[in-house]
């Protein structure tokens, strides 16, 4: 199963993932990001990058793995591709102490 | 290393597989137990990146069904069903069994199996070679992978490195022929990607419709094992419309007249008819690939499986020079930069220890060896297998299967796990992961040594292979103090430190970096044919080929460094296209009963059979599915997910269909890996797959297999 973004990246954005990602698999409305499963290869350099751990392999994601790839397959048919790192949202530090990271 | 927090250290480490990429690999190491793995991401080759097989490589080392302890077998063969024992008893019954083979049958009734599951100088490829060597055991000839190719390469333009990976950033048109990026070697793919965004433009030839395929700017389906005409009407167009670098190839060729005579034949329209590849989009290919430089070609390792693969490598390994790409940085070949390592080959396999006239098996023809099919006097009467699962990776399947459950054959498995060949064997030895085991590592695919230091201590009674074959030489009573070097002597041992290319590289480095740069230009500036230059008899590209006149070989690297018994066939000095050996063409009555081409390629989440017992990595693949056109299913009546069975003389095997355009008509696609124990029908792509050779080097020809299909 491929790697997901989770709702922890929803008011955070803080789209350091973009920067390693080769193969530009992130799509993103402006409240968060998304990876098309079809497009991802698996290499993980994302996960390690996220500050609010947002990115997991979806297998790690107890019962709710397929409804996340979905959701991020179908968002990513939707969503353009984000490329190029953003400066993270307003919401986003609040976003990250509440999650405690 | 480093200290990320009191608590957690971090261990710098080295993936250990069978793979182009060698990634710099962290272990997370909390209390003495790895708690993760990263890619390193100060590493430029491999950028923090790891894979789908490795990314959870603490899952490996901690999985469940690990082999801790030595374990002696109970039931019947294959069974599975095994004892405790302790290393003493283990050993002190090898060395019974072995003396007794020896006094009745001599030493080569004794057969070494192993080859890459772990790629590092000191555990990995040569780890048991002087030790079978000393022992006068049967030679193994292990042309898994690139035997063919590289055969083909050496012949034409030696054992260069060829191009810097790295330098394919600088090219302007980039080749990828057999050769799924994304999948097998992904931690190239940001070099391309640079290339791209300064307008190059990106080719992959594949009878798959891979994710590197469609991501390209033009995927060109050619028919299985057919690429040969292509790369020669490449030749013939670059030569007919005067695309040829004119002075490249008078200083730096041998055999231009030659050969160009020689391609006259191999028009555009022959190669369409053969590849069904468009003749006008060979052309245009061809204009483009000679006109577009600095030009680069990337071949995968299955570009050698047809019947007429070393050929086809010859001719591709011919267009660069004819076009005159290696010029300058970004342009060339690239095959495999392993040749830039100034790894000690010699001190490594000590092929002088082998008492000569030693006989040499190939690999593949294992089933067979031990069947009796190939008559061997004497016969196999004890197997040892490390670094390897033949019951997954070789041909004929179902006649090793056989083989493996002769009573009288001792097998001694070298393992993490109960594979499927481990299942078979009186002994099971507990081998360690790449955690816990020190090694230096090369690459097939960069040109960065990487040191693995080892994270924890060996879990239960597990040993890296280089102290088993310690054992096994104090077992045996060799005392020459050779074998009873430490890992450390034999890393330090394993490379010519005082080589050009290890200027200004030193342990101490190594350990505190992780990995190091051979000492070479940097990329951006590094064309190492330039100026010719090649390591050829000739000193030169020899489209013409003089190595051909001593017949086919492999090369010693392949082959415990033995260079007796080679198989010698003809060669033609000029490449030549062979269509595939199973085809309407070359087997019209086998084609009427078996109408589609099987091609079994890497799986994306295993690597070759490894990987294929883990939950994770079982979730994304799926059990075995079968990939087919649309065309080819409905004639059949197939439908997606139904339960097909593939099958040939040879056997069969049953997966799940996958009706789409990842693979064109007439040809069906079944990615291996998958365990013959957790597989419908017990059975493999393995199963089905053909011993024959290739036509160079002794390559399997795996591409070059005929089939049907129907509802299971």
């Amino acid at each position: 199963m491929p790697h997901v973004v989770t709702d922890h990246c929803q008011d955070c954005r803080y789209t350091k993932c973009v920067d390693v990602c080769p193969v530009d698999c992130f799509h993103g409305s402006a409240e968060r990001l998304y990876i098309d499963p079809e497009v991802c290869i698996d290499c993980a350099a994302c996960v390690p990058i996220c500050p609010v751990k947002a990115i997991s392999d979806s297998f790690d994601l107890d019962g709710d793995g397929d409804a996340l790839v979905e959701l991020n397959r179908r968002m990513s048919l939707e969503l353009p591709v984000v490329d190029a790192v953003a400066e993270p949202l307003p919401t986003a530090e609040a976003k990250r102490v509440a999650l405690g990271y | 290393m480093s200290t990320a927090t009191p608590s957690e250290t971090t261990v710098l480490g080295a993936c250990p597989h069978d793979c182009p990429d060698t990634c710099s690999m962290l272990f997370k190491v909390r209390e003495g137990r790895v708690v993760g793995v990263q890619g390193n991401a100060e590493h430029p080759f491999t950028q923090g990146r790891l894979c789908a097989k490795t990314n959870h490589y603490q899952e490996r080392i901690y999985h469940p069904d690990r082999v801790l302890h030595p374990l002696r077998r109970v039931g019947p063969k294959g069974e599975g069903r095994f004892e405790r024992i302790s290393w003493d008893e283990a050993l002190t019954l090898i060395g019974e069994r072995w003396r007794s083979i020896i006094g009745q049958s001599g030493p080569t009734a004794i057969l070494p199996y192993g080859y890459l599951g772990t790629q590092g100088l000191v555990n990995g490829l040569t780890v048991g070679d002087a030790f079978f060597n000393k022992l006068g055991a049967t030679v193994s000839e292990r042309t898994f992978c690139d035997s063919g190719a590289s055969t083909a390469y050496v012949m034409t333009v030696g054992p260069t490195p060829g191009m810097d990976p790295e330098s394919l950033e600088h090219s302007r048109f980039i080749v990828l022929w057999a050769c799924n990026v994304l999948s097998t070697n992904a931690h190239l793919w940001p070099f391309i990607e640079r290339a791209r965004a300064k307008g190059a433009k990106l080719i992959v030839i594949d009878p798959a419709r891979t994710q590197t395929a469609t991501s390209a700017d033009q995927h060109i389906r050619v028919r299985p094992g057919t690429d040969g005409a292509l790369a020669l009407a490449m030749i013939h167009v670059v030569i007919a419309e005067g695309l040829v670098d004119r002075d490249y190839v008078r200083q730096h060729t041998v055999g231009y007249d030659e050969l160009a005579e020689h391609v006259a034949r191999y028009t555009p329209e022959f190669a369409a008819a053969e590849t069904g590849v468009d003749a006008g989009v060979i052309r245009q290919l061809a204009r483009d690939y000679a006109t577009t430089q600095p030009s680069a070609i990337r071949i995968g390792v299955a570009i050698e499986r047809s019947a007429g693969g070393g050929q086809l490598v010859r001719a591709l390994a011919c267009l660069p020079a004819l076009v005159g790409a290696w010029r300058r940085p970004g342009g060339g070949l690239l095959q495999l930069p392993l040749w830039a390592f100034p790894v000690k080959w010699d001190r490594l396999h000590r092929a002088d220890l082998i008492p000569p006239g030693t006989r040499v098996l190939n690999q593949w023809r294992i089933g067979a060896a031990l069947t009796g099919e190939i008559p061997l006097d004497p016969p196999i009467r004890s197997l040892f297998v490390y670094n390897s699962n033949p019951l997954v990776v070789a041909p004929d399947q179902l006649r090793l299967k056989r083989g493996l459950a002769r009573e009288d054959l001792f097998t001694v498995v070298s393992e993490h796990f109960l594979t499927d060949t481990a299942r078979y064997a009186d002994l099971v030895l507990p081998a360690t992961t790449q955690a816990e085991q020190h090694d230096l590592m090369f690459s097939w695919g960069h040109l960065y040594l990487t040191l693995n230091r080892p994270a924890i201590t060996p879990l239960g009674e597990a040993v890296p292979n280089a102290e088993l074959f310690r054992r096994l030489a104090t077992t045996m009573g060799i005392e020459d103090p050779f074998f009873h070097r430490d890992d450390q002597q034999i890393l330090r041992e394993s490379v010519d430190w005082d080589h050009p290319s290890m200027q200004g590289i030193t342990m101490e480095m190594l350990e505190a970096q992780g990995y190091a740069r051979l000492s070479l230009p940097s990329a951006d500036t590094f064309a190492p044919h330039a100026e010719g230059g090649f390591p050829t008899p000739s000193g030169k590209v020899e489209l013409k080929a003089s190595m051909a006149a001593g017949g086919n070989f492999v090369l010693p690297t392949f082959r415990q460094g033995s260079n007796e018994h080679q198989d010698g066939t003809p060669v033609p000095a000029l490449p030549t296209y062979r269509p595939p050996r199973e085809s309407r063409s070359a087997s019209p009555e086998l084609a009427a009963r078996y109408p589609l081409a099987m091609m079994s390629p890497k799986s994306h989440s295993f690597l070759n059979s490894t990987y294929a017992n883990h939950r994770r990595q079982l979730s994304r693949e799926g059990e075995q599915k079968v990939f087919m056109h649309a065309s080819d299913a409905d004639r059949r009546g197939i439908a997606s997910n139904d339960l097909v069975r593939v099958h040939n003389d040879r056997g069969s095997f049953v997966g799940v269909a996958k009706i789409g355009e990842e693979t064109m008509p007439g040809v069906i696609i079944a990615p291996m890996g998958h365990w013959m124990a957790s597989s419908r029908a017990e059975a493999t792509p393995a199963a089905i797959n053909p011993t024959a050779f290739a036509d160079l080097g002794c390559a399997p020809s795996f591409s070059d297999n005929l089939v049907e299909v129907s509802r299971a």
